[in-house]
């Protein structure tokens, strides 16, 4: 059994097992056990407090796993050696801080990397290079998630984890935030996690959704897996509302696409 | 001219240019990650070790480096098992050894020459071997810094963003604390307990208000805080004014200029 577990984990990017963590005495999540493919984008999904940062913060190490834990294709993190880059939710930080866009990207990308190199990721994410010499404090929410996206761009991640990548941003800026994920997803392979709220954005998206609310309530293709019951389950009564106004959302951003709340 | 061929003179401008390098290179790191109450608490705190060894018949510089490593360690310890503040942690640790330095002073016999120098220091009187001192603990501080840079700026900036990028918060943590408690001590020896924080605050905080990057603020402070000691020690020389005071007003001075200058709140 042990071995085809071990078998399955190889060929995923995440494999998630039994995973618990408890901070304090409160247990946060328990028993989640979930894949992700590799060159994937995968959105996990939940309540306010349902411990969808938690699940991130230890699957990246940044907080202990009380049982259970996660493989990189297969193996600890350690062993596996690849690189992930993290968008945290709220970046919090001084303002004040005098560091440069471009001294940030060469903080995160180490000793070998080039300006060339910086140049690149700032193009990738859509923000010109004479932002290279401004100073993060003084950008504006779209520009700084941009530019935190490309630091964590920098080191070439194989895996990219986003917590709420359009947490204050307004809709055209949330819309190029999710371009550049797909953008990259389709030209570099990256596999990507993502938190939403926004259920109309994860349908349009990604390949898989994760539902969490302290335990694992449902995952897979979001066009099976989002259904008003699984989204009433996870969300209570507002989850009806929530698929309506994901539609609603997905008919803004896809005029095509027929509106069946209409 | 003529103070530079002055044997006393020329080591107080050595050291000066010692310890104004250190205080200020670390000071960065001290005054972004708002620890400057830190190097002030273990300044006050070094007065429990000075009286400790001049009460034992010691040499005042290595107990007093030695306590201060040890109250570094414990503020490292205690900020890391417990919820209270750091900066009211501090505050517990460093009034309590300044109390227990008070008291033993009431056991030292006569008038302590030594003591009130370490109060008010008396960089007029460094002697060779403070000197050696001050180099080494330059040097390694240059080696720590040069080393660990990336890692105290990216943990300084933001935590989980070191820790994805594979720094160890927690030894880097206490590593800084200890290099400072080595360098604030040191700087005992010369500013004096009341004011050798000064230099470890004043230079970072004029520089930042002048940089736009972070490797300009880093220069920037080191340049600012040798120009201080420099032009201070010029002052008092020809003033006739306490070494360590002018110093510090010479900071403060640099500090309201460029403030008034280019500070203004954005």
């Amino acid at each position: 059994m042990r071995a085809r577990f071990q078998k399955i984990a190889e060929t995923k990017a995440l494999f998630v097992e039994k995973a618990a963590v408890c901070l304090g005495d409160i247990s946060v999540l328990e028993d989640i056990t979930f894949a992700v493919e590799p060159k994937s984008i995968c959105a996990i999904i939940g309540p306010n407090g349902s411990g969808k940062t938690t699940l991130m913060k230890a699957m990246l190490g940044l907080i202990p796993f009380t049982s259970g834990g996660v493989l990189f294709f297969g193996k600890s993190k350690e062993e596996w050696g690849g690189t992930v880059g993290y968008v945290a939710q709220r970046f919090s930080f001084d303002r004040t801080f005098p560091l440069t866009v471009k001294e940030l990207l060469v903080l995160s990308c180490g000793k070998t990397c080039t300006h060339g190199h910086i140049q690149e990721k700032l193009q990738e994410v859509g923000l010109p290079i004479t932002l290279l010499h401004a100073r993060l404090g003084t950008l504006s929410g779209g520009q700084l998630q941009r530019v935190l996206i490309a630091q964590a761009l920098a080191r070439n991640p194989d895996i990219l984890f986003l917590d709420e990548p359009s947490t204050g941003i307004d809709t055209t800026g949330e819309q190029t935030i999710y371009s550049i994920l797909k953008h990259l997803n389709r030209t570099h392979g990256t596999t990507i996690l993502f938190i939403s709220h926004d259920i109309g954005v994860v349908s349009d998206v990604v390949d898989q959704v994760i539902c969490v609310n302290r335990r694992l309530l449902c995952e897979g293709p979001p066009k099976k897996t989002l259904t008003d019951a699984t989204l009433s389950e996870l969300y209570g009564s507002a989850g009806g509302s929530r698929l309506e106004h994901g539609e609603r959302h997905l008919q803004w951003m896809n005029p095509k696409r027929p509106h069946h709340h209409s | 001219m003529d103070l530079l061929f002055l044997p006393f003179m020329q080591r107080a401008l050595l050291s000066g240019i010692l310890l104004a390098g250190c205080l200020a290179a670390l000071g960065v790191f001290a005054t972004v990650r708002r620890l400057s109450f830190f190097g002030e608490g273990i300044a006050h705190a070094s007065l429990a070790g000075i009286a400790l060894a001049l009460l034992a018949g010691l040499a005042p510089l290595p107990v007093a480096l030695a306590w201060a490593l040890c109250f570094g360690y414990g503020i490292y310890q205690l900020e890391r098992r417990t919820d209270i503040a750091s900066d009211t942690l501090i505050g517990i640790l460093f009034t309590s050894s300044l109390a227990l330095g008070v008291i033993l002073m009431r056991y030292t016999k006569g008038y302590q020459p030594e003591l009130v120098s370490y109060l008010f220091g008396s960089i007029l009187s460094v002697r060779w071997s403070d000197i050696i001192l001050l180099a080494v603990c330059a040097l390694v501080t240059a080696w720590w810094l040069h080393r660990f840079t990336r890692a105290l700026i990216l943990s300084s900036l933001n935590e989980d963003m070191a820790q994805i990028s594979g720094v160890r918060l927690e030894p880097l943590r206490l590593s800084l604390y200890l290099a400072l408690s080595i360098t604030v001590v040191l700087g005992v020896k010369v500013l004096g307990v009341v004011l050798v924080s000064a230099l470890l605050i004043l230079p970072p905080a004029t520089a930042r208000v002048i940089s736009k990057s972070f490797q300009q603020f880093q220069w920037r402070s080191v340049f600012l805080a040798e120009a201080t000691v420099l032009i201070g020690m010029v002052a008092s020389y020809k003033l006739d004014w306490p070494t360590g005071a002018t110093i510090v007003l010479t900071g403060s001075l640099f500090f309201f200029f460029l403030t008034a200058l280019f500070g203004k709140k954005s």
